[in-house]
């Protein structure tokens, strides 16, 4: 029997569940007007179905109650019945394939944005402002605290009347409830402050009401964290008590435990555990809740691995393990196991593109799978083609090609793959050279995986030019050849005459790391923090100038805490709103040779100058065409890509064209066309390769 | 004297002779145990020469057309022989008739010679090699002496006449000697007093047969098979009828993969140690040796160091356990057999001796026996587990107040998250046809099939016993399995303990639901070249090797047959508890069948049975896709929707 454990099933309340993963509540950002799941929210979640997940907990943070903004992070509107007929939606589509839902209900409190629609006064148990929304907050009164009661209770009955499953009450990432349960937060001195029974009593009466409303067969849970994490907030063993006596109260079926509260930055970090956090970090907060719990307990965070998932399952360390980025990464993860393809599943890597775009207001993504959220027009399962059989030539084999490669070979075509490095990556593999961000390479190995399963033909170290690609009489070609490192933007900073290298030449290796570093940031993503954590690391001292506002600016909301984490323990000097304008050499007072870097402040115009013994430049990349202009005028649609068709994810129109011999379509994705990100490049590569 | 009337002396001579052989050779068949039989049966012996016999041996057709010139020759002679000269006719019409017959055997016997030539390894030596020549003695010299007088010289008829007589003591001591000759008289009775009669009723029969259990009921005190005089006399007989043609070896997995198991060997060393009376010899602890042999070893066992005797213990004296239990119990030997000798029912019989009396098995065996006696699961697993693949299916579990028109029956496949794909696909056909079905649940205990073939008939009958009683309690009408091994014990072995059920295999239900149209297929889109991969114990066991092939062609796959399918398929090496016992060869039979597929160009093999599926996807390296018949319909209903 494999993984015995992980498929054994779990009974919540009536709900039997086929196995122990489950995708947990979060902010999709794919509501529509109104708060409403629509298409792309059903079908999101119907692929997880699809896929064989047994439970998901969808609508992360959905309110119920009018007072809660919902601009930011477009949640389900559990405020009004209208939500009930898209919820059905939702409930039946997963029911088709097997499958439970549930949806997170709750009540924020301070922890939003007031300066939003409707403008409301946020409640708060005392007031005390919530630093990461500026959550600017009114102490909650006695009406209010009646009034949000009954507004559980009716979204409960609207969840139950949708023919969802369960109901997910939050009390955790510092939302109402907790906000009455943390010190922090509650400094009220009548019957909802002061004991810990009296700052429960919110939470209670909630769950009073929500059982009340939805009787006793009906699943609800609670989420709760395990510890603050903060010197005034909620310890370990407040937090046992708490789901000790929550869960002897009967009125509910589960305690689903994050670690870590969420109220400030850096604490919102650890939620979503990305890449630099070691596995499971908060597993034992879960087992030690569980150790006191009457009721099952369920436990997220940084469990991305079918065998640490078994594992922590047959540890009887918790009851069922959350597997959600997992399942954006892969939503087909379950049957691939079950299927014993686990090689197949694309891992997630912890690159937490999904929660940091979520944290900018974007909707949810994955860096690696295009294909997520997307599934009205991209393919989790790239059928075979029906069509005729063709040559497709790939050039480049970054993850636009390997993307394109993979899904042409997936479509039955006959596909070469060139490279012309040794080893397939591109600038992944440059990206996974930044200490803690090695990870990165997971999405390359996967690729790497799968293009040899499909039975691409690899040809590495080998650099393509059109008379090659001609010999090989494609029909189609793509140009996947990524850019060069734009270091030569501003001839100024001197990296023709040697005064400055780039941060591609430090993260290759080709060039030592000075002692007395500047690192010049142009971009603002990982890129430029991850040359000067490399270069920190490895015992240079480092200054990072940006003209951005702050260090990596670009990179997501639970992605600069980590980098600040190391930037301040590594003594990295953060430089943000100056310009780099130029680089000279000078010798120092011993006659030492030095470089000159001229800063100028983006503010003032004021020129500073700083004495270091190499300047490193990370600015992004310039896009390779060569090969590009050598080939258009051959190609049959000079190397034109209807951008049309292309973004209503329709054929190109080109492919329906008969091909006489030697003739033959040129595309180009990703960076060789302009500068993109990793995510960019894929989804460059499957909305064009899919219909091939 | 004249030469017609030493003729006539030296026939009656021969046939009393060839009679007093017979007579002590049939003492050494009563040394076994009795058994029911009917004399009326000798009356049947043409009918299944002709027919059932025939069956077997017409697959080769060289073969059986020198064995009609040469036995069709001889007996033809014999009986004109008897009635010109046993009888003092003394025609020369019927000398003209001697003549011809003889003339025919003549042709068939130069054949025996061409083949013995160049004749394959699995054909035994030793005495066999001498038969064209003695064969050809009898049949030249019956010839010159048949011409009209006048041509001979008295020195040619004296020559013709030794030759003659040196051709008859063939015939006429083989029975008694226990020479290559004997198989014609034991191969007859074999077929009149055969132990499965079913046999020769157009029906399989692959049942083994229960034993009792009530050890005080019991000479000796021991189970099954210990000594040569254990085995019911007809079993002795059946041995005796073998002729060496090694056809079994040829068929066998185990020999193949250099297991250390020769069916048509073990064969003969139980003739061995019946035919050896240590009560006749000097010494009372003489034994009979296996050094005569002339074919080829058990792998890895050199010939000459093996003996026995009618009293003696079989294991490991005369045979070795590991040849025993090296066995799949894939019935090749028993399918090939031109004298329809029953092999399996020899080794089981011996097994169970190894298992009930002396608890020696090899391997995981033991522990597999504990699991089956503990949690009634094979791998030792909670019986509820078995249906854990199926809760996000929504499909009912059986009740006693919830009767269906078909209960599944997962087996322990179920276990196996290989199988649970098989199973789910299977749940996917039947609610795509709208069958009433449900699941056992944990109502299921394992069959015992693996303790029966491992010898332990106690766990079997107690699993039995327990299986009747809960699905006698149950409202079904037909019960559907996807393993062929459950289909095999509740459909033909549960009958013994009084559990008649119908039973279908689900390659069987499904060609039935699809031909009557509930079962609406689509095309598959399977491109690769395919070919199927017939379980024994859905084949030989229960003659199915149709419906699969059916489907597959229904839903537009061309099934490219391996050189061994259907009836005469080769084993995965997963049967009779062969992967548990574990015996060492030069090679795993999986390897040898996916080399089959390989050998065609198959990229995918289709199964229908959880061991098989097991037993090939074990196969390491690139090799063909293992698709259960029932995942490749299911996948044309997604097409389908």
């Amino acid at each position: 029997m494999r993984y015995p454990h992980l498929f054994t099933p779990i009974t919540l309340n009536k709900l039997v569940l086929p196995n122990r993963i489950y995708s947990t509540a979060h902010a999709e950002v794919y509501a529509e007007a109104g708060g409403m799941p629509g298409e792309r929210y059903i079908k999101y979640y119907e692929e997880k179905a699809k896929g064989g997940l047994g439970l998901a907990i969808c609508g992360g943070s959905s309110p119920v109650s009018i007072d809660v903004p919902q601009g930011s992070w477009k949640p389900v509107n559990l405020t009004t019945d209208r939500v009930i007929e898209p919820l059905s939606r939702l409930a039946e589509a997963m029911h088709r394939h097997g499958s439970k839902i549930m949806i997170q209900a709750t009540h924020m409190g301070r922890r939003s944005a007031y300066a939003g629609e409707p403008w409301p006064h946020l409640v708060s148990p005392s007031g005390v402002r919530e630093p990461v929304h500026r959550g600017n907050a009114k102490a909650i009164e006695i009406e209010d605290i009646h009034r949000i009661i009954g507004d559980f209770a009716a979204a409960a009955k609207r969840v139950q009347a949708a023919g969802m499953d369960g109901i997910e009450i939050s009390a955790a990432h510092q939302h109402l409830i907790d906000q009455f349960w943390s010190p922090r937060t509650n400094q009220r001195t009548d019957e909802y402050g002061g004991s810990l029974e009296n700052r429960m009593r919110f939470g209670m009466q909630v769950l009073n009401a929500v059982r009340d409303a939805v009787g006793a067969d009906f699943c609800v849970g609670l989420r709760m964290c395990a510890d603050e994490f903060h010197d005034d907030g909620l310890d370990p063993e407040t937090l046992k008590n708490i789901a000790q006596i929550m869960s002897e109260s009967g009125l509910i079926d589960f305690i689903s435990v994050i670690g870590s509260g969420a109220d400030t930055h850096n604490k919102v970090a650890n939620c979503m555990p990305s890449m630099a956090l070691p596995p499971e970090p908060f597993v034992h907060l879960a087992a030690g809740i569980k150790s006191v719990s009457k009721v099952p307990i369920l436990h997220a965070q940084g469990i991305r691995d079918v065998t640490q998932a078994e594992r922590i399952i047959a540890n009887g360390l918790v009851d069922m393990v959350g597997m959600t980025r997992a399942h954006i990464a892969d939503p087909h993860m379950i049957v691939k196991i079950r299927d014993g393809r686990e090689d197949q599943i694309r891992q997630c890597v912890g690159a937490n593109y999904c929660i940091d775009r979520q944290y900018l207001g974007q909707d949810v993504l994955c860096v690696q799978n295009a294909a997520t959220s997307r599934e009205s027009t991209m393919p989790q399962v790239v059928s075979k083609s029906k069509g005729e059989k063709r040559r497709v030539i790939v050039v480049g084999a970054g993850p636009a090609g390997l993307e394109a490669a993979r899904v042409s070979a997936e479509r039955g075509h006959e596909v070469i793959l060139f490279e012309r490095n040794a080893s397939v990556g591109g600038q992944v593999n440059l990206a996974a050279k930044a200490p803690q961000r090695e990870q990165m390479a997971g999405i390359i190995r996967w690729f790497d995986m799968e293009t040899n399963r499909l039975g691409v033909d690899r040809r590495l170290g080998v650099a393509a030019d059109a008379a090659m690609i001609l010999a090989e009489k494609p029909s189609i070609v793509v140009l996947a050849t990524g850019g060069s490192s734009h270091s030569g933007q501003v001839p100024a900073w001197g990296v023709a005459e040697g005064l400055a290298v780039s941060s591609w030449d430090i993260l290759s290796e080709r060039v030592a790391p000075g002692k007395n570093v500047l690192i010049y940031d142009g971009i603002g993503t990982h890129a430029g923090f991850g040359t000067a954590d490399f270069m920190a690391s490895r015992g240079s001292q480092v200054e990072i100038v940006t003209p951005d506002p702050k260090v990596a600016d670009d990179v997501g909301g639970t992605t600069f805490p980590i980098f600040y984490r190391r930037l301040y323990s590594q003594g990295i000097i953060p430089t943000p709103n100056f310009w780099l304008d130029s680089v000279y050499a000078e010798k120092d007072k011993d006659g030492r040779d030095k470089k000159i870097a001229v800063l100028r402040n983006e503010y003032t115009e004021t020129l500073e100058e700083r004495e270091v013994d190499q300047v490193v430049i990370e600015n992004g990349s310039t896009p390779n065409t060569e090969l590009y202009w050598a080939l258009k005028e051959l190609s049959k649609n000079h190397g034109q890509t209807d951008i049309k068709t292309l973004f209503d994810a329709e054929p190109q129109p080109t492919l329906g064209q008969k091909l006489n011999d030697g003739e033959f379509l040129l595309f180009r994705i990703g960076d060789c066309v302009s500068m993109h990100n990793i995510h960019g490049a894929i989804y460059d590569a499957l909305r064009l390769c899919k219909d091939f | 004297m004249s030469i017609q009337h030493l003729i006539t002396l030296l026939f009656w001579l021969a046939t009393a002779t060839l009679l007093a052989g017979l007579w002590r050779r049939s003492q050494l068949w009563r040394q076994g145990q009795s058994a029911d039989f009917s004399w009326i049966n000798l009356l049947a012996i043409p009918k299944r020469y002709f027919v059932d016999l025939h069956h077997v041996v017409s697959r080769e057709p060289f073969i059986a057309r020198t064995h009609v010139a040469t036995a069709g020759g001889a007996v033809a002679a014999l009986i004109l022989v008897a009635i010109n000269y046993g009888l003092m006719l003394y025609w020369n019409v019927l000398n003209w008739a001697i003549l011809i017959a003889t003339a025919i055997m003549l042709v068939g016997v130069f054949f025996v010679w061409l083949r013995r030539r160049n004749a394959p390894s699995r054909l035994s030596r030793g005495a066999w090699s001498r038969l064209p020549y003695s064969l050809a003695a009898f049949a030249i010299g019956l010839l010159v002496l048949s011409l009209p007088v006048s041509v001979l010289a008295g020195s040619v008829a004296v020559l013709a006449l030794i030759l003659l007589m040196a051709g008859s003591a063939e015939l006429a001591l083989g029975i008694g000697l226990g020479g290559p000759m004997k198989h014609a008289i034991a191969g007859l009775l074999h077929l009149a007093f055969h132990p499965r009669q079913q046999r020769f009723n157009g029906k399989l029969s692959t049942a083994l047969k229960p034993i009792a259990l009530d050890v005080i009921t019991l000479e000796n005190q021991e189970f099954g098979i210990s000594k040569p005089s254990d085995f019911k006399w007809n079993q002795l007989l059946g041995f005796d009828a073998c002729v060496q043609c090694g056809k079994c070896e040829a068929a066998c997995p185990a020999f193949a993969a250099g297991q250390p198991l020769n069916p048509k060997k073990l064969i003969q060393d139980l003739v061995v140690g019946f035919s050896h009376d240590e009560k006749s010899s000097h010494d009372k602890n003489s034994k009979g040796t296996d050094a005569k042999f002339a074919g080829s070893p058990y792998p890895g066992m050199p010939i000459g160091e093996h003996s026995g005797s009618i009293h003696a213990p079989i294991v490991p004296s005369l045979i070795e356990a590991e040849t025993l239990w090296s066995c799949t119990t894939c019935r090749a030997c028993v399918q090939e057999c031109p004298m329809l000798i029953e092999h399996v029912d020899a080794i089981v019989g011996l097994r169970r001796n190894l298992t009930l009396t002396k608890g020696e098995l090899p391997g995981s065996a033991p522990q597999t026996l504990e699991n089956l006696r503990q949690t009634a699961t094979v791998g030792g697993f909670d019986r509820k587990a078995r249906y854990y693949w199926a809760v996000d299916l929504n499909v009912k579990t059986i009740a006693p107040n919830i009767p269906v028109d078909i209960l599944l029956i997962a087996g322990e496949g179920a276990f196996d998250m290989r199988y649970q794909r098989t199973l789910r696909a299977l749940v996917k056909l039947l609610k795509a046809a709208k069958v009433d079905f449900a699941l056992m649940g944990e109502y299921e205990r394992d069959t015992g099939d693996t303790a029966r073939r491992l010898g332990d008939e106690a766990t079997f009958q107690k699993l039995a016993k327990l299986n009747i009683e809960t699905l006698n309690s149950l409202s079904f009408k037909r019960i559907v399995t996807a393993d062929p091994h459950v289909l095999h014990s509740l459909k033909n072995e549960y009958a013994a303990f009084g559990g008649n059920y119908e039973v279908l295999h689900h390659s069987t239900l499904l060609a039935q639901l699809a031909a009557s149209g509930q079962l609406k297929l689509g095309k598959s889109d399977e491109t690769r070249k395919l070919t199927y991969h017939d379980p024994c114990y859905l084949g030989r066991y229960n003659g199915e090797t149709e419906s699969p092939r059916a489907l597959l062609k229904s839903i537009g796959i061309q099934v490219n047959e391996m050189e061994r399918s259907g009836m005469r398929g080769r084993c995965c090496g997963g049967g009779g508890g062969a992967p548990l016992t574990d015996i060492p060869g030069k090679q795993r039979i999986p390897d040898i069948r996916i080399a089959d597929a390989r050998t065609i160009g198959a990229e995918v093999v289709a199964v229908g049975c959880p061991q098989c599926t097991a037993m090939l996807e074990g196969v390491v390296g690139n090799r063909p896709e293992i698709l259960d018949i029932a995942q490749l319909l299911a996948s044309t209903l997604e097409l389908e929707s």
